[in-house]
């Protein structure tokens, strides 16, 4: 069983243009420790596509299951405990702090607070970002910010990342330091599923998919079949 | 004597392997064992030598083009070993090429969207096609190097991989979006076609 499933699933924008669609009889799989990356021109559908994937977006028709549950009776229990979505805006409210933003969603969901500090500062540390731990948001730069936002979403121990566009913005010589993250963290056992505009953002991934005026086209997950298997025993033998 | 001047005598020189080696020299003088050894790390999988000694008449080109010239080297040997240090000319004959490799590439490109035009009567061929170039252009995207390029054992291979990766990254980004052009255009050809063709 994949850990997402995407099936026939149908999308069209409400507003203008009118009535066009976004996604068409999308059929999508994802296993664990995949790295999947969705290329597409502005405009093209990515966000909403990984909105749906995430369960925060519903789609018109068609069903999204993770790990088996229907998203569409399931989606609020699912995200955030199994399926995190990486949001790359930070809300004021929950905190100017980077640890702070990190152990708010922890605290939320009842978690003890030194529980929660510290598997924040875990967090932090598997992103690459423990090193501004104690700054507050307004100082870091884009590419910090980038690791600060996987780390929130990392602290609650997903099995599937989803994340928009992970290096928009960010330096050109930081980008690379993104993607190896998200390449290690697929090689880990987490699955990532993040969209990118430029294809500069394929790198490192298991598969590049393309989506464009609603067709989602790219390799089948069947080529993957015997890649991953010798990739996650590699990973196995690196960590253990 | 001046780059203009060897272009006129020696006509104008076409091995990559030569022009890659130019460049090795360029980055810093080295001995020519050196240099195949720094050959194999910085052009893996890009070009390669057919023998070691494949260096020699390679250098042997570059120095009657007076590209590069001998030094005395350090060994202290009977014969001791020359290194080889770019002249003045191989310089400016090295800029004119990489630019030169642009219009290169540029007929590549041109030649294989003509190729491509000439199957847009046949919808169907000419979509399978793309399907199949969108492919292979994924996978290329996927499979560049993340990192700083560690991988290699200098600072000069660890760039020249970078470099390499980000420019093959960023190419394969420009075909998609043609590729997407392309289907555009197709779709238009399809809509115009009268039924029943």
């Amino acid at each position: 069983m994949s850990l997402l499933k995407l099936e026939a699933v149908q999308k069209r924008y409400a507003g203008p243009p009118r009535g066009r669609v976004v996604l068409s009889e999308t059929t999508l799989e994802i296993e664990a420790g995949e790295l999947v990356v969705v290329w597409g021109l502005k405009g093209s559908g990515r966000s909403t596509l990984l909105r749906i994937a995430a369960g925060i977006e519903a789609p018109d028709s068609g069903t999204v299951r993770f790990e088996g549950r229907d998203l569409a009776t399931h989606g609020e229990d699912l995200l955030g405990g199994g399926l995190g979505y990486c949001e790359r805006t930070f809300r004021c409210a929950e905190g100017q702090g980077v640890l702070e933003q990190v152990t708010v969603g922890l605290l939320a969901r009842g978690v003890p607070p030194r529980q929660a500090r510290l598997r924040a500062q875990r967090a932090l540390e598997r992103a690459g970002a423990d090193g501004y731990a104690t700054q507050r948001l307004g100082s870091l730069d884009v590419g910090e910010s980038v690791r600060v936002a996987v780390a929130r979403t990392l602290a609650l121990e997903p099995a599937l990342l989803v994340v928009d566009e992970p290096t928009r913005g960010v330096d050109l010589l930081e980008r690379d330091g993104i993607l190896a993250l998200l390449r290690s963290l697929a090689d880990e056992g987490i699955a990532v599923l993040a969209s990118t505009a430029e294809s500069t953002g394929l790198a490192g991934a298991d598969r590049g998919l393309v989506l464009n005026e609603g067709e989602l086209r790219g390799a089948p997950p069947a080529e993957l079949a015997t890649v991953l298997p010798l990739r996650r025993a590699a990973a196995w033998r690196a960590t253990g | 004597m001046g780059a203009e001047r060897v272009r006129e005598q020696q006509g104008s020189m076409q091995s990559p392997v030569n022009w890659a080696l130019l460049g090795l020299v360029i980055e810093r003088e080295s001995y020519a064992y050196k240099l195949a050894q720094r050959f194999d790390r910085t052009y893996e999988g890009a070009l390669s030598l057919s023998s070691t000694s494949h260096v020699y008449t390679a250098l042997r080109s570059l120095l009657d083009r007076g590209l590069v010239e001998e030094v005395p080297g350090s060994g202290t040997g009977r014969q001791p070993k020359p290194c080889y240090r770019a002249t003045a000319a191989g310089l400016e004959e090295y800029q004119r090429w990489l630019v030169g490799q642009l219009s290169e590439e540029r007929r590549r490109q041109r030649l294989f969207a003509m190729e491509l035009a000439a199957l847009m009567s046949e919808p169907e061929l000419a979509r399978a096609v793309i399907d199949g170039y969108e492919q292979e252009c994924l996978r290329e995207a996927s499979k560049s190097t993340v990192g700083r390029g560690d991988g290699a054992d200098d600072a000069g291979s660890q760039l020249a991989e970078r470099l390499a990766s980000e420019e093959n990254r960023l190419a394969v980004g420009a075909r998609l979006a043609w590729l997407q052009y392309v289907r555009s255009e197709l779709r238009a050809i399809g809509e115009r076609r009268p039924q029943g063709r």
